[in-house]
């Protein structure tokens, strides 16, 4: 259960330029919730202070009650698994070096027979196994994506946080890497919270849209509450089509005139 | 690629023992009871070898350390003012407190190489710099900075002299072997929190997701830099290029997972400063040239094929 209570968060430490002002809102449990508004609206500050990598600077995260500035680093990492946009890394490791890391806290670096399948597990799950000896820079940019996804399932976390997760990645890799989330979802019963630039992502995927604009969050709820014009316009200032398609709603940004 | 790194430590090691001016230390000697060359072995090439080993493997660690907590494989003892502060705080422990143990220098060493490696890492964490070359850069002119306030004072103190004769590095110097020494803790730190380090290396938000305090490992991490480069420069003077290169050239056999290499990398360096000791032992026999030459010299050329060929290898990995 995680809970945001009045948090606002700023630039510097006297509070102008806020980035983040009186957040409040509950993650829902096994679902892809979906933060989204236009850039610099805060999305990315939002999943950080709630991963704890910067703390609030007023009001709390709570993580089954308690105040995420007070749970240890390592007792924060076996609940949340936090990843930000898949970026080329600057050292070289293997797939099943990575995947291992993943384990560091339960082990801290000295892995048991249980740690050893839940990596061999993770592995199996994203169809790395037969890759697992090759290094994170010889591997497409999909397999590289699914790398980073089975140390987060090898981490083992209820809840996992994803900033960005389909920057970098063309057309097909976004659609695979969105299709992982969904069975992470349904088969592993995961709460998923994730940062997505593209609308439709958010409208074919996400269980549920949180929408900010300058620091706040303008509008929450399913899928079809969301998209609409009306509230769109609200989120993005811009006026997009919505069409019906496959039962989704669709929302198309060129020749609207 | 183990197996052939320990069979090559075996007769380096073998051979560093057997090679000196002085003649006749030879198995045979030995067995049949030589005390001379009994003696030479016990006083002489045993804590010099032990020394290259030591200092070897212990620079190699502390770059392999500095390179995954800065992130850029260009960084060394020596391009971060570590190794020239060092100088510093042992040129300080002589004019403050003149001859002293070597215990003495080496804390003094360490304490100033420490301060100077913190200062240098908060500041470029702050400056947000992410071009690769421009770090080592400002870490040689920082260091640059710190050797010239270094000579300035010795000028001052007249201990010119002094200096002049640490800043060339030698395994001959019998005085201060016994420092060397000291590098063993760090070293067997630096195997404990192998995982830890590696896991630093990719990046601050990446290791606290892992539940790894980053700042304090980051702390530990430049402490046993420090204490590996006091400790080496006062024993055995400057080492260049090895901080550099020898963590450069493992990484790309075993990839940048410390716990797998740390071992290897410590016998990979060690065996590189042994051939370079040997050498500069056999090329005008019966004297000996400084260490540091024949370090800089091969380890020089090989940086430089290093570096042609990574820029080869950037090229193709940006067009993929």
């Amino acid at each position: 259960m995680i809970e945001v209570k009045n948090v606002s968060q700023s630039y510097n430490r006297h509070g102008q330029r806020k980035t983040l002002e009186d957040i409040n809102f509950s993650v829902r449990e096994h679902t892809i919730t979906a933060l989204v508004g236009a850039n610099g609206a805060g999305k990315s500050t939002l999943l950080g202070v709630m991963a704890n990598l910067l703390p609030a600077l007023s009001g709390s995260v709570l993580l089954d009650g308690t105040d995420v500035r007070r749970v240890k680093t390592n007792a924060m990492a076996k609940k949340v698994a936090f990843l930000k946009q898949t970026q080329l890394l600057s050292i070289r490791v293997t797939v099943n070096d990575l995947v291992e890391f993943g384990r560091f806290p339960h082990c801290a670096g000295r892995l048991t027979q249980l740690d050893r399948d839940k990596v061999s597990q993770a592995l199996e799950y994203m169809n790395l196994t037969e890759l697992r000896e090759r290094y994170l820079d010889e591997l497409s940019g999909g397999q590289r994506q699914r790398a980073f996804i089975a140390m987060i399932l090898a981490q083992d976390t209820p809840y996992i946080f994803l900033d960005e997760p389909l920057n970098n990645l063309d057309v097909k890799y976004s659609v695979e890497m969105m299709k992982i989330v969904q069975r992470l979802v349904s088969e592993l019963n995961k709460t998923v919270v994730m940062v997505l630039h593209d609308i439709n992502f958010a409208a074919a995927y996400a269980g549920y849209i949180v929408a900010m604009k300058d620091g706040r969050i303008i509008r929450e709820g399913v899928p079809e509450e969301m998209i609409t014009r009306e509230t769109l316009r609200a989120v993005f200032d811009f006026d997009f089509r919505i069409e019906k398609y496959g039962g989704k709603n669709v929302c198309l940004y060129f020749d609207n005139e | 690629m183990r197996i052939l790194i320990i069979a090559l430590f075996v007769v380096l090691v073998a051979l560093s023992l057997m090679i000196g001016s002085l003649g006749g230390v030879t198995p045979k000697a030995l067995l049949a009871g030589d005390e001379t060359a009994l003696r030479v072995l016990l006083y002489s090439r045993i804590p010099r070898t032990a020394a290259i080993i030591l200092s070897a493997a212990g620079l190699s660690v502390a770059g392999l350390i500095m390179q995954a907590i800065s992130r850029n494989k260009f960084m060394s003892p020596a391009t971060s003012g570590t190794t020239d502060a060092a100088a510093f705080g042992l040129l300080m422990s002589f004019i403050f407190l003149s001859k002293q143990s070597g215990i003495v220098q080496t804390l003094f060493a360490f304490v100033f190489a420490l301060v100077a490696t913190l200062l240098f890492t908060s500041v470029i964490n702050r400056l947000k710099l992410r071009e690769v070359v421009y770090i080592p850069l400002l870490g040689m002119m920082y260091g640059g900075l710190i050797s010239a306030l270094t000579t300035a004072v010795a000028y001052r103190f007249d201990a010119m002299q002094m200096m002049a004769s640490i800043g060339l590095g030698s395994f001959a110097r019998l005085g201060n072997f016994a420092i060397v020494y000291i590098v063993v803790a760090p070293l067997i730190l630096s195997v404990m929190y192998a995982s830890k380090f590696s896991i630093i290396g990719l990046g601050e938000d990446f290791a606290k997701n892992l539940g790894v305090r980053y700042r304090r490992v980051v702390f530990l991490g430049l402490a046993v830099i420090s204490l590996i480069s006091a400790a080496t420069f006062v024993a055995v003077g400057p080492l260049p290029f090895i901080g550099l290169i020898i963590p450069n050239m493992a990484t790309s056999f075993y990839g940048d997972n410390l716990k797998k290499s740390i071992i290897d990398l410590m016998l990979f360096g060690a065996d590189f400063v042994l051939v370079c000791d040997i050498l500069s032992r056999l090329i005008i026999y019966p004297f000996e040239m400084s260490v540091s030459l024949t370090v800089s010299i091969i380890g020089g050329v090989i940086f430089m094929i290093y570096l042609l060929r990574g820029m080869y290898g950037n090229r193709k990995q940006k067009t993929v």
